[in-house]
């Protein structure tokens, strides 16, 4: 059995640690690329959302390496994500690939089903024990993940050579990937702070008058705020035009909240939402709706600049946020710009909308003229 | 009082259950008219522009509700256990507030379905007491709504009519005396040859005549046309049964259930899937129906509407279709096994 699984941002370095740790072989999908969505959108279903088609296309790049297992997590809707595992395994057979596709769920509300599955995959050798200690060990590696991309951010417009700041975080990815003990994990975050520390400390103190950089807080649908392939690099761009990012899911907070049921809070914890989103969407609409709706009132009371949603063509519970979120434009008078990609969204129609936001934001925060210094990255990280 | 209810999304469905409650207690529901173009036009402009047609309709609904005291949007999250709405229903009426005319109060309750009947009534009864009404009034209203609810669903069966069970409907609560039948299908043309069409799809779609232009009396002229309210709530059941996973919209389950069992039925000659453009659950439901229809080698065809719908367009596909499944029945009885998979990486066919 190999068992390979959808990309979803760094997400596949968390999960390659979690099959490796239980000696299960696993196939790492090659990243998401023009091809990918090219070979996915070929057979999916033409008005499927985004993630569907590169799902597609990642197994059909895994098959070449031999993979015949696919795992994908579920859940029982209403967001069209828990029905994906069962239309892909029917999609991929028809198409001659024959994927066993085991679907992390209780089927039908039932735990002891969830746990025969999890035994299929981890097979006969592993205790319970050493399979709850794997999952342990990745989602502590997966909150180490987000905070090094946090660090990222808050790097990503205080650094002056962006090339170098990519490299950072290219070479900090690829440690957390190889590392498999609890020190390596920590090592690699420490590794990045005092990385960051010396550039800094290398740029000495900023010119009087020098601006705090903008911020903006991306909330949306979980795949495209993680997938830098999906939004087009959203962050990298917005980083390189001056831009602190912050976004609404981390990819340890999702985990804490679906697959651990809420008993693992995670980097940044997702619960807060729904009450931050109570005066506007007062119920869940499946998906992350809800916390969209949650997580730009939540940014908008820190004093974000603007706020960027992002969501796939047709996404069903982001379209309901999507209409609720100019009340909170209006309520807390911050910018909200919508992105909505599918397969044939170019990188420069992005890029022009970012520019122009930025440009709008900047104006408006030179308006209010507060000559701010340039903060402090690692005073930034783990707000 | 005086309630308005849009004739839009979930009237096609749930309203005889709201009609009934309302009328137990007393109170007044007016509808709008039925989609006319302003309506429409309305509708787009105060809709956001992602969200679907029948969501856009119903913004324009909303609009077209005059005289009335308040507007009733309820928030259906299910309909039966184990089962969601569309995301778009639980965003009910939040996302749709944009929509309704400066100063008109909006009243909503949730229905839930998936906790309970006991949270059903409890959610209906702190709704009603809002209204005014003493709890053992909107127990009784309750009921009353679920025996007015379970009426239309039992009259639903080959021959069933909307137009005409929606209209005994209204006049029951406006407290007129029902009229006699108006039947506004031709009479049946009594000829062996005659087509049977299955059209499947939501029913927001199907019954709505203006959105989806005529299709039900386009295809009547040439076919009998079998839809998804013909088939028996039993026999969609006993068609889910193939499914590794339970599907969990409740609008999903009867389309796939009744579509899969018109694939199998040797008496439909072809199924015309009624979609509107940016339909999460057809999406899928789709993409499974379309496999079982390949599989049994039955006609099939996706209908995409949206705002742009031009007749001309609908006519000639529906044309086409209409005479291929014809001619095949004339002509061309089998596939060559030559061009088994040629249609593998079709999307609709």
């Amino acid at each position: 059995m190999k068992v390979t699984f959808p990309h979803m941002g760094n997400a596949w370095i968390v999960i390659q640690t979690l099959f490796e740790s239980l000696n299960v072989e696993v196939v790492v999908p090659p990243s998401n690329s023009k091809q990918t969505l090219t070979m996915g959108t070929r057979l999916s279903p033409e008005s499927a959302c985004l993630p569907l088609k590169l799902n597609l296309g990642n197994y059909l790049e895994a098959a070449k390496e031999g993979a015949d297992t696919i795992v994908i997590t579920g859940g029982i809707g209403p967001c069209r994500f828990g029905y994906y595992g069962e239309v892909e395994r029917q999609i991929l057979r028809d198409a001659g690939y024959d994927y066993e596709v085991v679907t992390l769920e209780p089927p039908d509300g039932s735990l002891l089903g969830l746990a025969k599955r999890i035994r299929y995959l981890a097979g006969k050798d592993n205790s319970w024990a050493q399979i709850l200690k794997a999952l342990r060990f990745a989602y502590r590696k997966s909150v180490a993940m987000d905070r090094v991309e946090d660090l990222i951010h808050a790097a990503r417009p205080r650094l002056p050579i962006p090339m170098e700041t990519e490299k950072l975080y290219h070479d900090a990815k690829r440690r957390l990937a190889q590392t498999m003990s609890d020190k390596g994990v920590q090592d690699t975050v420490r590794w990045v702070q005092e990385n960051i520390r010396e550039r800094q400390e290398e740029l000495g103190t900023p010119p009087e008058g020098f601006q705090k950089p903008l911020r903006i807080g991306i909330v949306g649908e979980i795949y495209t705020i993680l997938d830098p392939y999906t939004s087009m690099g959203l962050e990298e761009e917005l980083g390189r035009l001056g831009v602190e990012v912050d976004r609404s899911i981390y990819l340890s907070g999702w985990v804490g909240n679906h697959v651990f049921q809420g008993l693992a809070p995670g980097y940044r914890s997702i619960k807060s939402y729904p009450s931050h989103a109570k005066p506007y969407l007062p119920h869940f609409v499946g998906g992350h709706g809800q916390e969209t709706v949650g997580a730009a009132v939540k940014f908008a009371q820190e004093g974000v600049n603007g706020i960027i949603q992002i969501f796939p063509l047709s996404c069903m519970p982001e379209i309901v946020a999507a209409s609720v979120l100019p009340k909170i434009q209006e309520a807390y008078k911050v910018p909200i710009m919508t992105l909505i990609v599918d397969e044939h969204t170019g990188q420069a129609g992005i890029q022009t909308r970012l520019e122009a936001f930025v440009d709008l934001l900047e104006r408006a925060d030179l308006q209010r003229g507060i000559g701010q210094t340039r903060g402090d990255v690692l005073s930034v990280e783990g707000r | 009082m005086k309630i308005g209810f849009p004739r839009a999304l979930y009237y096609f469905d749930y309203f005889p259950f709201w009609a009934g409650f309302f009328h137990q207690l007393g109170i007044e529901v007016v509808t709008s008219p039925p989609t006319h173009r302003r309506i429409m036009e309305q509708g787009l402009k105060k809709a956001s522009d992602e969200t679907c047609l029948p969501l856009k309709l119903l913004a324009g609904h909303i609009q077209a509700l005059r005289d009335v005291d308040a507007i009733f949007l309820p928030r259906m999250v299910s309909v039966e256990a184990d089962t969601y709405n569309c995301p778009k229903f639980l965003g009910i009426p939040e996302s749709l507030f944009p929509a309704v005319p400066q100063g008109m109060p909006v009243l909503t309750v949730t229905l839930n379905w998936r906790k309970g009947k006991r949270r059903v009534l409890k959610d209906l009864t702190v709704f009603g007491v809002e209204l005014g009404k003493s709890k053992s009034d909107i127990r009784k209203a309750f009921l009353e709504g679920q025996e007015w609810q379970k009426r239309y669903q039992d009259s639903r069966g080959s021959g069933w009519d909307f137009e005409e069970s929606i209209r005994k409907i209204e006049r029951t609560t406006k407290g007129l005396a029902d009229l006699p039948a108006i039947s506004s299908i031709p009479p049946k043309v009594q000829t062996i040859d005659r087509q049977r069409i299955a059209l499947v799809g939501h029913s927001y779609l199907t019954q709505e005549s203006y959105a989806n232009l005529n299709l039900v009396a386009r295809i009547r002229e040439r076919a009998d046309v079998e839809l998804t309210e013909h088939v028996e709530q039993k026999e969609v059941d006993t068609h889910l049964l193939g499914l590794r996973k339970k599907l969990f919209w409740n609008h999903a389950k009867q389309i796939f259930g009744a579509g899969n069992k018109f694939v199998k039925d040797q008496e439909v000659d072809g199924i015309i899937y009624l979609s509107c453009f940016g339909c999460g659950t057809d999406s899928m439901i789709q993409e499974l129906l379309a496999r079982k229809a390949r599989e049994q080698h039955k006609p099939y065809m996706v209908i995409t509407l949206d705002e742009h719908s031009g007749e001309a367009g609908l006519v000639t596909r529906l044309e086409a279709f209409l005479d291929m499944v014809e001619r095949r029945r004339a002509h061309e009885g089998n596939i060559s096994t030559y061009g088994e998979r040629l249609d593998r990486d079709s999307n609709t066919l």
